[in-house]
């Protein structure tokens, strides 16, 4: 069996003094993990013996791998020992003796981890019970607050690191080509597909991938074969400040950086300015997904970060308004590459419109996404609801996805009497299928870049109504969208449902308004194509 | 390197007459406009049969609208059509507008010179307009700024100005982003004061004195309350109340009055009947009660 370890880039800056026999019972998901964390430790004291204590557990408990609390001997009751292993930088003399401790903890089980999906603490279990019990009125009142935000944010300058003045010194001095990536984590989401892609072109490119990763996760995807030959480190937080330029000094004298790609990295961006000060040959570029308007979400922070970056990657039209025309970066930063093509291939056919059903079938109608507070299946169950009330019969409904509402999502089915009235289908389930069945895809998200599935919609010849939120008017045609309100994107949707049933000429004239939207948008520059020629610039 | 993608858009009401002329002018431009945006606000005449002419070519697209929406909501429509495409900068003006060859690429580069010079964002730039005798066009004459000979004193032919009517005005894009549309609600007259006015609060627009258009009016004459009779008094109404209301809403109420006293003046001047006098009064008083809101263009492409 091959040992996970082989396949990692970890190796590259750290040797480890004996393999333990207990190797192989790791994960591929747990090995690479641990690889991280030595490469970390190891990066952050080179010249120094790391003798690791490695635990697990059953439990619903995150890793703790590279924050304050690995320099603790001590650890909760339900972890165990899962051995001990020492490992050292490469390129450094070995010490002949005295060492340091680190305690590893690899957490829990995928399966485990799905349990922490609701947070936790007495304000988050009130929150999810007032969510469960009104979620409309819930949603009500989420709304007002955002657009309470949205105004005053887009009322108030945002404020911006200052330019690095000298910046005609210093450089990154390995030798292997490299490129650093931030991503957010290791698991589900259109941002770390779309950044799991861009390492696999960096690599095709001849740069070495390295990853960093910010946010607390069992890193389910680490596994994926795009890591394989990465080095990978995934953070958790807090990290010792003396630890943070360490590593990343370590990096950039170790492999030629040629380039840092943030994926929405809060941890990396905020320190672009120590990196540009220590290393101005190093390009600092991102890609930018969604305007969060509750938060600001990274747009806010690269738009915070931008006097020291060269360039923001942008998948919406949307977005580069935000950032052109509304907070005046220079046009020529900011570029626009859509993800059109990476979930559905442009070239192939299309399915012929669903639209065609023969008179008398229902109307199938669809909601495919996660489960969470941005997507609102909850509205979804509303509307079918309502339009079981008004349709009777002529229409059916999917409900395809999974997540942490899913409780939510299936008690609000029982309630609502949708038994036999909405399918509710789990990741079981190719989405192809369900798509495939249905006639309206209804997305119901209160916040969106350019929602992926709409392509996929429309490469199934299914109308999509959306929620008018992001960039979906550039997809979407404007008699199918509707507010963001709960209440009247109730009313809207139902009257916009019962009228695509009642008018199946409508429906077919909207679906090719759809098709030549869709065209159009998939005429802008892909975000592949950037990349390539970004990485080959860089490579050269 | 970035290219600019650039809209025309033409606003057009039963000038069939004019209408093939102006879009003649628009693309024989030595810098073409990579679209043609026609805006026809349900014209009765044979405006259809000329834009039937031009509808195949590759830049031209026609939109069709179902109501006279007047100047303002042509203006408005046209110009978020444009946004909507994805136009980068938007050139609009009024059909009886003949541009000179080199109008559009003289807007384009003296825009850029000025913002250079300026080292700012500029909300737009417009052409000189003349009238068909060559002399400059009254109606279409900018208002300058304090400051209006900043760009000449550093041998730039361009002045800097307040605001500028619809007849060969350049928007760059983040103009409608940050501000929003013409209001449609105004429906003619003073739409494109209160307009231009409204986006100069991110710096001065400016005149490129080498982008030259020909207005083709009746006559050579700028708005004069003393010129009010039966015959244009509908236009006059909007105008009063629009110039009332903004003045009200967006400058202050002392702003208003001394509007209400010009106006006084000017009827007075021209012996106009009392009778339209107080038309226009209530037109005046309308104003204050009418505050449209802008509608902001949505992003397409």
């Amino acid at each position: 069996m091959t040992d996970p370890h082989d396949q990692t880039g970890a190796r590259r800056v750290f040797d480890i003094l004996q393999e333990p026999d207990w190797f192989s019972g790791l994960s591929t998901r747990e090995a690479r993990l641990l690889d991280g964390a030595l490469a970390f430790h190891c990066l952050a004291r080179p010249g120094e013996r790391i003798r690791a204590t490695v635990l697990r557990t059953d439990g619903p408990h995150l890793p703790s791998l590279t924050d304050h609390g690995t320099q603790r001997i001590e650890w909760a009751d339900d972890r165990r020992v899962v051995g001990t292993i020492e490992a050292h930088a490469t390129g450094t003399p070995l010490p002949g003796h005295g060492v340091v401790d680190v305690v590893l903890d690899l957490g829990g089980p995928p399966e485990a981890l799905m349990r922490l999906e609701q947070l936790p603490g007495r304000l988050h279990a009130a929150r999810n019970a007032a969510r469960g019990r009104a979620p409309v009125a819930f949603d009500v009142l989420r709304q007002l607050r955002t657009d309470r935000l949205e105004n005053r944010r887009l009322s108030r300058p945002i404020p911006r690191v200052g330019r690095a003045e000298n910046t005609s010194v210093g450089s990154s001095r390995g030798q292997t080509p490299a490129v650093l990536f931030g991503l957010h984590w290791l698991e589900l989401g259109g941002a770390e597909k779309w950044a799991a892609e861009t390492i696999g072109m960096a690599r095709d490119a001849g740069l070495f991938p390295i990853v960093i990763s910010d946010r607390p996760s069992g890193h389910p995807d680490i596994a994926r074969p795009v890591f394989d030959d990465a080095l990978v480190v995934p953070l958790t937080h807090p990290v010792p400040a003396e630890h943070e330029s360490r590593l990343l000094s370590q990096l950039f004298e170790r492999f030629d950086v040629r380039g840092v790609h943030v994926h929405h990295c809060t941890w990396l961006y905020q320190r672009l300015p120590w990196i540009r000060a220590q290393y101005p040959g190093t390009e600092l570029v991102d890609s930018l997904h969604v305007l969060e308007w509750r938060t600001g979400g990274f747009v806010d922070i690269a738009l915070r970060m931008s006097n020291v970056m060269d360039a923001h990657h942008v998948i919406s039209p949307q977005l580069r308004d935000y950032l052109v025309d509304r907070q005046g970066l220079p046009r020529e930063k900011v570029t626009l590459a859509t993800l059109a093509d990476l979930t559905v291939d442009p070239a192939a056919e299309r399915s012929e419109p669903a639209t065609g059903r023969k008179p008398g079938d229902p109307l199938t109608v669809a909601f495919v996404g996660r489960f969470t507070q941005q997507k609102r299946p909850y509205l979804f169950l509303r509307l079918a609801a309502r339009l079981r009330d008004r349709l009777g019969d002529r229409v059916r409904f999917v409900v395809h996805g999974d997540g942490e509402l899913a409780t939510e999502v299936r008690a609000d089915h029982a309630r609502l009497g949708l038994a036999g009235v909405v399918e509710l289908r789990g990741p079981g389930t190719p989405v192809a299928q369900t798509l495939d069945e249905a006639d309206v895809l209804v997305i119901s998200s209160d916040n969106e870049g350019v929602t992926l599935t709409s392509f996929e919609a429309d490469a199934h010849g299914v109308l999509v109504v959306s929620s008018d939120v992001g960039s979906q008017a550039s997809v979407v045609p404007t008699e199918l969208l509707l507010p963001r309100a709960p209440l009247p994107f109730l009313r809207a949707a139902e009257d916009t449902v019962v009228s695509l049933c009642e008018d199946p000429d409508r429906a077919a004239r909207l679906l090719v308004e759809q098709r030549a939207k869709v065209d159009a948008f998939a005429a802008l520059p892909r975000a592949r194509d950037w990349t390539r020629s970004l990485y080959e610039r860089w490579a050269s | 390197m970035t290219t600019t993608n650039v809209a025309a858009v033409i606003v057009t009401y039963n000038r069939a007459d004019k209408l093939g002329k102006v879009i003649e002018q628009v693309l024989a431009q030595d810098r073409p406009a990579d679209q043609v945006i026609i805006v026809d606000n349900a014209s009765t005449d044979s405006t259809a049969e000329v834009l039937a002419t031009y509808e195949g070519r590759p830049t031209v697209h026609v939109e069709r609208l179902g109501t006279n929406s007047g100047g303002a909501g042509g203006f408005a429509h046209g110009m978020s059509v444009a946004y909507e495409r994805g136009a980068d900068s938007i050139w609009i003006m009024d059909d009886d507008c003949y541009a000179d060859p080199d109008a559009l690429r003289q807007l384009l580069d003296g825009h850029a010179a000025a913002e250079a010079s300026m080292g700012m964002r500029l909300p737009f730039a417009c052409s000189v307009v003349r009238w068909t005798d060559g002399e400059i066009c009254e109606m279409n004459n900018p208002e300058p700024t304090w400051d209006w000979g900043k760009l000449l004193v550093r041998g730039e032919n361009a002045v800097l100005v307040n605001s500028c009517s619809f007849v060969s005005v350049l928007f760059p894009r983040w103009a409608l982003t940050q501000f929003g549309l013409p209001l449609s609600e105004y429906f003619i007259w003073f739409d494109d004061q209160e307009y231009t006015r409204r986006i100069t609060a991110a710096g001065p627009g400016v005149q490129v004195l080498r982008s030259t258009v020909t207005h083709d009016l009746g006559v050579n004459r700028g708005v004069n309350f003393g010129d009010v009779n039966d015959g244009n008094m509908w236009k006059f109404e909007y105008g009063v109340r629009n110039e009332a209301s903004y003045r009200w809403h967006h400058e202050d109420p002392f702003a208003a009055l001394r509007f209400a006293q010009r106006l006084y003046s000017g009827l007075a001047g021209g012996r106009v009947p009392w009778r339209l006098r107080r038309r226009l009064a209530r037109k005046w008083l309308e104003g204050i009660r009418f505050d449209p809101k802008p509608a902001f263009p949505r992003t397409v492409l």
